[in-house]
């Protein structure tokens, strides 16, 4: 029997608004694709409705970006009934391809992109000491770890200055199982382990999907902050030099509108350069696309989407900083004629 | 021959479906009506729609348009099955035409992104419907939609110049022309606005527009109850101020919106109205100390909104309080229905009156707002909707108030349209001449394939 929670279906009034700010429905064009569309589905599951592949694909197109969510005058929670259906479905073995994949990836090898080589194999580039204790504790991420050791490699060539290790056996968060409906609670054990090991009390992280993850998903036990928060905080040690550049920030939707992580990047990065804001921005950000697995499940949307965020970039920019290596990638991969560059690595520059 | 494939070989294969989930998505719109079409088809041209027509009136299969299925009666369900166009995508700006005051639109132009195009050219389309951000052009012409300024400006049919319409045999005409008035014949134009998809499909619209007042701003005065806030309007309107919207928010709806929008404050009082005034900068703040003057002996305050931020917050939150009413118990969700009766102007603090006795009858609490300038109030309730005896307290409550509003002289529908939700009332309210309305859809759609069901036809 799916638990589809009623209720927070029935709290849609189907007033529409949601049309307006639904980036998927925008590109794909069918009721299906937005909000509204998909708490229609989700109640028309609970009702009987076949689970079939369009009804996967409605539910899965969602990338849980939280801007209809945000908006919702009737203060609905559309992204809790997708990702509740998500959930309730594969509970029930109903799930796409692409789903299966990235739950049988992520649990075999502990990282989302089915790596097998060392996940700590970014240290090799790192010169600097690892400390066996510290308060804080750098969590890498997948992405990073594997797809972005240079952006690493500065991240923690920052961070060690100050009281951070790493975990020794850091695996995913489990984000992307969680956006797309799977059980973590084996990864969730795992990393709180290493945790208490290195006798941290609180996460920095450099990823927005990692970042949600361990605010919503993990015990209260750790303190959770963004590298931009924490870099705000120590500007001043920092002795950062201005850079003669110009450049724009793309919010992170896991990072800016779901945990209103908006101030800190914004403050680091003009303690070293000249913001100039993206036509969107702040809570009503565009989503690059890449977020909820429509990256993995449905990558020509994805990057579509991209595309559009990339429209939104302002003229006369040196770079697009972003905040999360998932946006990182797919807005290069959406073919970016900006060069992105993570906010660390800005910061690095600024150091050197 | 098979319906779906003949479909395709008009709009392409990704543009027609019979997947029984997307036939879910459009089985509703933001009424409690529901009715599940056989297929889905998104056109992109006029000439697509007019084979869709022509195919399906030769087959007797009914076509329901949508524009982005926000409507409030179940106007674009498809209560016999058969086909949803939904013409969202037919969404060009086709022509600004400022030298003339009109722009052609295709049918699937959002409301907002109109005034956003023409406030760039110092113009707008009065017509302000609480939808803005959602709706389509094409859905506010076939409901005759307006919203807050229709007190000032009237309703969308005020400004509609000529409409191409596709007739239920496919074939295409035009309703009107480019000038901004004319003599020639039946007001066809007249006529398709507010039709609701039964007499022909709407695929473009020319529209008349106006220059953008150079001075706008809010009177907000509090009142102890809306009795009295409706009898200070009525004196406002007789002072001879017309203002460019006049909205009424009771104390639920105040504290509706100050939650929705912390920075929004608005006085806790009984009632509150909103008055905007536009024009000239000292035609604005004449009027204001009208307004001010008629409504003291009646207000408990009085005040005039701080600026152009303050405005833009107290609008934009107005324009979605409709939904947000049901942030008021996170067990409740508002229901439409019984939420869009018009009475004469004079009736209004009557009317007000008898929504407090039906609210005390059905012990359902209702909550009202609405553009009280021009008589058309909403009504709002809330229900638990896993609760079958308020879903009957509920519809006796919609009926009545629907019942006392023709009573008065008045609607059943300001500017929602009729669609299902009331087309039982289409003969009580309008008589005979529903009659002739008969006639005109027979005369028009001999085969009564369009939007079947609806407006009590």
């Amino acid at each position: 029997m799916l638990d589809l929670d009623l209720r927070s279906i029935l709290k849609c009034v189907r007033c529409g608004a949601c049309r307006s700010v639904c980036p998927v429905l925008e590109e794909v064009g069918w009721e299906s694709a937005g909000a509204r569309g998909r708490i229609l589905v989700a109640h028309g599951i609970s009702q009987g409705l076949d689970v079939d592949a369009d009804v996967l694909e409605s539910l899965n197109t969602c990338m849980t970006c939280g801007m209809c969510k945000q908006m919702c005058p009737a203060g609905a929670n559309p992204t809790y009934v997708i990702e509740n259906t998500r959930r309730q479905l594969v509970m029930r073995g109903e799930m796409t391809e692409a789903q299966r994949k990235l739950n049988e990836r992520i649990m075999e090898s502990g990282n989302s992109l089915g790596e097998v080589s060392d996940r700590r194999s970014w240290l090799s580039e790192y010169k600097g000491e690892i400390k066996e204790t510290a308060g804080y504790v750098y969590f890498v991420g997948c992405l990073g770890a594997y797809r972005y050791p240079e952006s690493v490699v500065a991240t923690f060539d920052v961070l060690s200055r100050f009281d951070v290790t790493i975990l020794p056996d850091e695996i995913c968060c489990g984000s992307p199982l969680i956006r797309t409906g799977f059980d973590v609670d084996e990864l969730i054990a795992h990393n709180i382990e290493q945790m208490r090991k290195v006798g941290a009390h609180t996460f920095i992280t450099s990823c927005a999907g990692c970042h949600n993850t361990l605010i919503q998903s993990y015990p209260d036990e750790f303190e959770v902050m963004h590298v931009s928060e924490f870099l705000e905080q120590h500007l001043p040690e920092l002795q950062l030099r201005r850079l003669k550049l110009t450049v724009t920030y793309h919010d992170a939707c896991h990072l800016g509108r779901c945990r209103g992580v908006f101030d800190a990047p914004r403050r680091v990065i003009e303690a070293v350069c000249d913001l100039k804001e993206m036509k969107t921005n702040r809570e009503n950000a565009r989503c690059c696309g890449g977020g909820g697995g429509v990256r993995t499940g449905y990558p020509d949307l994805s990057l579509a989407l991209a595309k559009k965020r990339l429209e939104e970039i302002p003229d006369g920019v040196d770079y697009l900083i972003t905040s999360c290596p998932l946006c990182t990638k797919n807005l290069i991969e959406g073919g970016s004629d900006t060069d992105v560059l993570d906010l660390v690595e800005l910061v690095r520059l600024a150091i050197e | 021959m098979d319906l779906i494939k003949k479909l395709h070989e008009i709009v392409g294969i990704d543009r027609a479906t019979t997947s029984p989930m997307q036939l879910y998505c459009y089985s509703s719109d933001s009424s409690q009506i529901r009715g599940t079409p056989e297929c889905v088809v998104r056109p992109q041209n006029t000439g697509q729609v007019s084979q869709v027509l022509r195919f399906a009136n030769e087959h007797d299969i009914p076509v329901t348009a949508r524009g982005a299925g926000t409507g409030l009666a179940g106007g674009a369900v498809a209560l016999e099955g058969g086909i949803v166009l939904d013409l969202s995508g037919m969404d060009r700006i086709l022509d600004i035409d400022i030298n003339n005051l009109q722009v052609a639109v295709e049918p699937g132009v959002i409301h907002s992104r109109l005034n956003e195009v023409l406030g760039t050219e110092g113009f707008f389309f009065p017509p302000d419907p609480g939808s803005s951000e959602m709706c389509t052009l094409g859905g506010l012409i076939a409901n005759n939609g307006s919203g807050m300024r229709s007190v000032k400006y009237g309703t969308t049919r005020s400004y509609v110049l000529d409409l191409e319409i596709v007739m239920a045999d496919g074939s295409v005409i035009n309703t009107g022309s480019k000038t901004l008035k004319s003599s020639a014949g039946y007001d066809l134009t007249r006529l398709m606005v507010g039709s609701e998809g039964t007499l022909g499909i709407i695929t473009k619209a020319v529209l008349k527009i106006l220059p953008l007042p150079k001075a706008r701003t809010v009177v907000l005065a509090s009142f102890d109850n809306p009795v009295l806030a409706g009898e200070a309007v009525v004196k406002t309107l007789s002072a001879g101020v017309i203002p460019s919207a006049c909205e009424i928010l009771d104390r639920a709806t105040v504290e509706v919106l100050n939650a929705y929008d912390p920075n929004i404050a608005i006085p806790d009082a009984g009632a509150t109205i909103l008055f905007e005034l536009d024009g000239t900068v000292s035609s604005v703040k004449e009027q204001a100390k009208i307004v001010e003057a008629v409504c003291m002996p009646f207000a408990s305050g009085i005040r005039i909104a701080a600026g152009g931020e303050e405005m833009k917050e107290i609008w934009s939150a107005r324009r979605l309080v409709g939904a947000a009413i049901s942030r008021i118990d996170p067990n409740k969700t508002r229901v439409y229905v019984g939420e869009d009766i018009g009475v004469p102007i004079k009736e209004v603090p009557r009317m007000l009156k008898f929504i407090q006795s039906i609210s005390g009858e059905f012990g359902l609490p209702i909550i009202t707002y609405g553009h009280i300038g021009d008589g058309n109030l909403h009504t709002g309730m809330c229900i638990d909707m896993l609760d079958n005896e308020q879903w009957k307290q509920l519809d006796l409550a919609a009926d009545k108030i629907h019942r006392t509003a023709i009573m008065l002289g008045g609607t059943v529908s300001a500017e929602h349209g009729i669609g299902s939700a009331r087309s039982k009332y289409m003969r009580l309210e309008r008589g005979n001449a529903l009659d002739v309305m008969i006639l005109i859809k027979r005369a028009l759609d001999p085969r009564g394939i369009l939007n079947p069901g609806k407006l009590g036809l």
